[in-house]
């Protein structure tokens, strides 16, 4: 295993090493980094162009050039790191410290969801294929799909930044708002679930008159400005999710797994009480709930591993599952205290540009809220291009194992269709998904310049660009080093992952 | 984009760094001239109605609240606290260093020069030679509580002066200019401890009084190089270069000089203006908070920032609140997005910037122009300027004018005056008659002209479209020759492969700037243009001390100039700009110091 993912990291090298070379050639090559120098009328011309020079070392040969880049480059494994200066004699690598940073949130956050929302939507309209539902999926991903992302983001500043914002300040859902929301609930949720017409009538009139409860009454909760979650909720929420969990992986009639997962729950609850005070100013910040988040995950695993008896494996991956719902549950109950103290400060919560509010100042739940409010909409269109291109994949591949000759082996033994699909095509057709998201990731590093740009980021993606403009080497290959790495990162991550997946591969 | 040719280009703020070379080819979008007052705008406030082009003076009860605006002017990044050096010297450093350090003078609304009488005043004591005495307030101090003092103004005059020179000759003080050092070789006499000083001007400089800038502290780069201010002054009159190396240094690329996103130390960065410098997000935002120290009219509020945000974004996030000043490009489009915005809470400020398009005959062997007079008439009359402006810049700016003139711009005070006297509307109307029977009297039927610019630029490929429809129907080819190139060196402005240029020159404020223009082998003088009336009327204005006598020199040069007909002006270019509503004082501005130009009075409406 060691020497295999050795050997991977090694020829990965090598690989980013010739691409470095070839990129620094193509960017020295590309224009003329003088030029608006010679073009200047400025006193001190001769000065300027002699500056740059030192700067950008114009007056070695493109191979010294290069030897230099790389020699301080390589630095960085005996801990001095130089990237060198660029077109103006500023220091790329903390340049790229500042820009990487914001750029990498972006995208992984992007992809995280991405992979979430894509897989279960490519399952469901795989399932239920040729269905309503499957054909209305296949309308809206396509048309993401077909987005150009800088009018997506434009008609997304207007909606979502400028007319929410516009909402907020006075929050409010008439009734043929609500009642509309009612009967696309009605048609989705039914559409979504299946099943025999009757039981469809029913779950859509179940759908209509949820919605036609709970809006009128979270709107005079005033809940966007003052929303509520606290314990009973969570605990309501953390059971449906146990219990729904089980059925769809493991079966009611399960009843270790069913109390493993309940026992989660309630463990969730009393660390609720348990952090509370803790989390209100959280002491290390995102480090102490990374920790705390690792801690839920291996509580759960142990209560798995006790309660499991047979079916332990299976109790670990819903105990484990359940964890995570309810401690982001928990998260989200903090997000959701700090949300009116935040929205003081900030009327408009989301902005149209930057990366971070300038000069917000506030507790670390308002900080990250003010983060999180800045990332919603460049997320949310980076997120919906590569949902519609995981939702297309994951259906072709769901389709494809399940047509497959063991599942119609298993369905004649007489499995169950949930263990059908979860268990057999399900996993099975995560392969080929796996490979499609390492590689995605830096795609949508790419992707990023774009959306940096509309939204005002000051990212990687900007830093390439001006690099390019201006024929200079060094935040290019800033740029080049960190999207490379990612690239190496991941595609390492989906070569381990594969062994997880698939069993017959060991490497 | 936009602004980096301004930039080059132009930008004395309120900077005494003026340079001659202060106009070169202004870009695009750079900015318009104006109606009647330029700051005029639909449903924007005043809490003290201005009465000239002047900054009104606040009431004695104006004070600092405690509130934040924020302005962007592009997503140009600040560079320095120094933004005297080439480097730093331009338009988006400036507006930000211009409401840290203060000075005796700024430009109104119509690039006039105004006095800023809570920084000091100045009197001119002696004609000839030109002596000018400089009274500091007696308040005046850095926001560390040194005084402001003679000292600041020797060391500024010392970066600007030339004579201070390393081993090559080549000047120590790496500054964006060095006329004020030629001009008053002796420098600013008086105690550095004190607060009066006089300069004495040997040559007479019609812009003279434009020559002492916004000073840097003296202290500071005393205290960095273990000087005190006094052994910094007697090294500086003494001509100690050897003493002056690392005061050079430091001046040039020293801690002033930061990198993005961590501003110096606060000790270094004293500020003499309403606002102080606070904090700096890389590729984001600087943040200026009010002086407290300040002694003059508090500033409007405690908080300004400047974000650095892509105009392509501005008129959205003006909408969303997330800035509430906004300089976008002045198209069409903006102009409409920013219409489409509630008249209530958005004001759009229209008007026009001190940068002119203008078509430049080629006088260089070989083209036809350069000795026919007649051709040269032939093509000003075929030349629709009117319908250019209807057609390209009044959908943007609907009272804009065709430009009559070069030295003066439309919404300067003497312009209806000049081009009264300079001009008598021959080429008002397009004559394609009167151009065809001088084309053919010349015999010169089919005469190439090709008309060169900087590519890509739609708005000039289109002027470049209007003036083919027409001046093909009178006889001459017109070529397209617009080109990325055009202005590079081996291109085709150097190697004199036109017939026209058309180009911008973004004004300065100065008198006789034109002169690098116009008189015969000066180096803005692209066309290689030579009229020894035109030369002699410079070189009188140059030295001309008397405005009325100025004023009268530029009605013969500009009439030698239309007679000769050295190029054909055309428009000024828009500026557009908008701001909430709410925002107390917003005032577009024509000069170069931008809508910045009076942050300091900016302030919400209670």
């Amino acid at each position: 295993m060691l020497s295999y993912v050795l050997k991977r990291m090694g020829s990965s090298a090598l690989v980013l090493l010739a691409s470095t070379l070839l990129v620094f050639i193509l960017v020295i090559n590309s224009g003329d980094p003088l030029q608006e120098l010679r073009e200047s009328n400025a006193d001190n011309v001769e000065f300027l162009i002699q500056q740059r020079i030192e700067f950008m070392n114009l007056d070695e040969p493109w191979y010294s050039r290069y030897w230099i880049w790389l020699s301080g480059v390589l630095g960085c494994l005996g801990g001095a790191c130089d990237f060198g200066t660029n077109i103006s004699g500023q220091d790329v690598g903390v340049l790229t410290q500042q820009a990487a940073g914001a750029s990498l949130r972006l995208v992984f956050i992007a992809t995280v969801f991405a992979i979430i929302l894509g897989v279960l939507t490519g399952i469901v309209s795989a399932i239920r294929q040729y269905s309503t539902f499957d054909y209305v999926v296949s309308f809206i991903v396509f048309l993401f799909f077909s987005l150009p992302v800088f009018w997506a983001a434009v008609l997304a500043k207007d909606w979502m930044g400028i007319r929410f914002n516009n909402w907020m300040a006075d929050p409010g859902v008439t009734w043929p708002t609500t009642i509309t929301l009612a009967v696309i609930g009605a048609v989705v949720i039914p559409a979504i679930i299946g099943g025999p017409p009757k039981r469809r009538l029913i779950t859509a009139a179940m759908t209509f008159v949820f919605v036609m409860i709970a809006l009128p009454y979270l709107d005079w909760l005033n809940f966007a400005r003052y929303p509520q979650l606290g314990p009973a909720a969570i605990a309501i929420i953390g059971v449906l999710f146990a219990v729904g969990l089980t059925a769809l992986l493991a079966g009611m009639k399960n009843r270790r797994v069913l109390y493993s997962a309940l026992i989660v729950v309630g463990l969730g609850l009393v660390s609720y009480y348990a952090t509370f005070w803790l989390l209100i100013d959280p002491p290390g910040g995102w480090l102490l709930i990374a920790g705390l988040f690792l801690l839920a995950i291996a509580l759960s695993v142990l209560v798995a591993r006790l309660m499991g008896g047979h079916a332990k494996n299976l109790a670990t991956t819903v105990s484990v599952l359940t964890a995570i719902i309810v401690s982001v549950l928990v998260l989200l109950d903090h997000f959701i205290r700090a949300w009116p103290g935040f929205l003081a400060i900030k009327p408009r919560p989301i902005a149209t540009i930057g990366s971070v509010s300038p000069n917000f100042t506030g507790d670390f739940w308002e900080v990250s809220l003010d983060q999180l409010t800045q990332l919603v909409m460049p997320t949310m269109i980076l997120m919906l291009v590569s949902v519609a291109a995981y939702t297309r994949y994951m259906r072709a591949s769901m389709l494809e194992a399940i047509h497959q000759d063991y599942i119609r082996t298993a369905r004649a033994k007489g499995v169950n269709e949930r263990t059908v699909v979860f268990k057999h095509a399900f996993r099975n057709s995560m392969i080929p998904v796996t490979t499609i998201v390492a590689f995605d990731f830096a795609a949508l590093l790419g992707g990023a310049i774009i959306i940096e740009r509309v939204f005002g980021w000051r990212g990687l993606g900007n830093m390439f660009i001006e690099g390019l403009q201006n024929a200079d080497p060094a935040p290019v290959m800033a740029y080049l080093l960190v999207a490379g790495t990612a690239a190496v990162l991941f595609n390492l991550i989906a070569d381990l992952l594969y062994a997880v997946l698939d069993p017959r591969i060991r490497v | 984009m936009r602004l980096r040719k301004l930039s080059a280009a132009v930008a004395i703020t309120a900077s005494g760094a003026l340079i001659l070379s202060s106009c070169t080819p202004g870009g695009e979008d750079d900015n318009g001239n104006g109606g009647e007052d330029p700051g005029q705008a639909e449903g924007q406030q005043f809490s003290v109605e201005p009465d000239d082009t002047g900054k009104a003076e606040m009431e004695d009860d104006f004070e600092t609240a405690d509130d934040s605006i924020s302005v962007s002017m592009g997503e140009t990044e600040f560079v320095s606290y120094n933004g005297f050096t080439p480097e730093t010297y331009n338009v988006y450093n400036s507006t930000i260093i211009d409401q840290v350090l203060g000075g005796f003078w700024y430009w109104g609304t119509d690039n006039v020069q105004y006095p800023n009488e809570e920084f000091g005043e100045w009197e001119v004591t002696g004609e000839d030679p030109m002596t000018i005495e400089y009274t500091i307030s007696d308040d005046a101090e850095w926001s560390d509580g040194t005084p402001i003092t003679n000292a600041d103004f020797i060391l500024d005059w010392a970066t600007q002066n030339p004579e201070l020179s390393d081993g090559d000759d080549s000047p120590m003080f790496n500054q964006v200019s060095h006329t004020y050092g030629e001009n008053v070789p002796d420098g600013p006499e008086g105690e550095p401890d004190e607060k009066t000083f006089t300069i004495e001007f040997p040559q007479p400089d019609a812009d003279a009084e434009i020559r002492v800038g916004s000073p840097m502290p003296a202290h500071v780069v005393a205290e960095q190089n273990d000087m005190d201010v006094e052994e910094l002054v007697e090294a500086i009159r003494d001509e100690d270069t050897d003493a002056l190396e690392p005061v050079a240094e430091f001046w040039n690329d020293g801690e002033w000089f930061s990198d993005p996103g961590s501003l110096p130390d606060e000790e270094l960065i004293p500020s003499s203006g309403p606002y102080k410098l606070s904090s700096w997000e890389a590729g984001e935002s600087v943040t200026l908070e009010a002086n407290e120290d300040y002694w003059g009219t508090p500033p409007g509020v405690s908080e300004l920032v400047f974000r650095f945000v892509d105009d392509g974004q501005h008129v959205q996030a003006l909408e969303n609140g997330d800035i509430n000043v906004i300089r976008p490009q002045a198209t069409v489009d903006t102009r409409e997005q920013l219409d489409g915005l509630s008249e209530d809470q958005f004001v759009m400020h229209e008007g026009e910037a001190a940068t002119w398009e203008h078509l430049d005959f080629n006088f260089a062997d070989g083209s036809p122009f350069a000795d026919s007079p007649e051709l040269r008439e032939a093509f000003a009359k075929c030349v629709p300027r009117q319908q250019i402006v209807d057609n390209l810049i009044e959908p943007i700016f609907p009272d804009a004018e065709v430009l009559d003139a070069r030295e003066v711009l439309n919404f300067e005070d003497h312009y209806d005056d000049v081009v009264d006297e300079s001009y008598e509307g021959q080429y008002d109307e397009v004559d394609i008659e009167g151009a065809q029977e001088l084309i053919e009297e010349e015999d010169a039927d089919g005469t190439e002209v090709r008309i060169g610019y900087q590519a890509p630029n739609p708005r000039r490929t289109d002027i470049v479209s209007e003036i083919q429809a027409s001046c093909e129907d009178a006889g001459f080819e017109i070529i397209d020759e617009g080109s990325e190139d055009f202005f590079a060196p081996g291109g085709a402005q150097e190697s004199g492969d036109f017939e026209v240029a058309l180009f911008a020159w973004a004004g300065s404020g100065q008198v006789a700037s034109g002169q690098n223009i116009y008189s015969t082998d000066r180096p803005q003088n692209y066309g290689e243009y030579s009229n020894d009336t035109v030369d002699e009327l410079f070189s009188d204005l140059a030295s001309s001390e008397d405005e009325d006598e100025q004023q009268d020199i530029i009605v013969d040069i500009e009439t030698e100039l239309w007679d000769d007909l050295h190029g054909i002006p055309l428009f000024v270019h828009p500026d557009l700009t908008g701001s909430d509503a709410s925002i107390q004082n917003v005032r577009h501005t024509a000069s170069q110091s931008q809508i910045t130009w009076n942050a300091e009075q900016w302030q919400r409406a209670e």
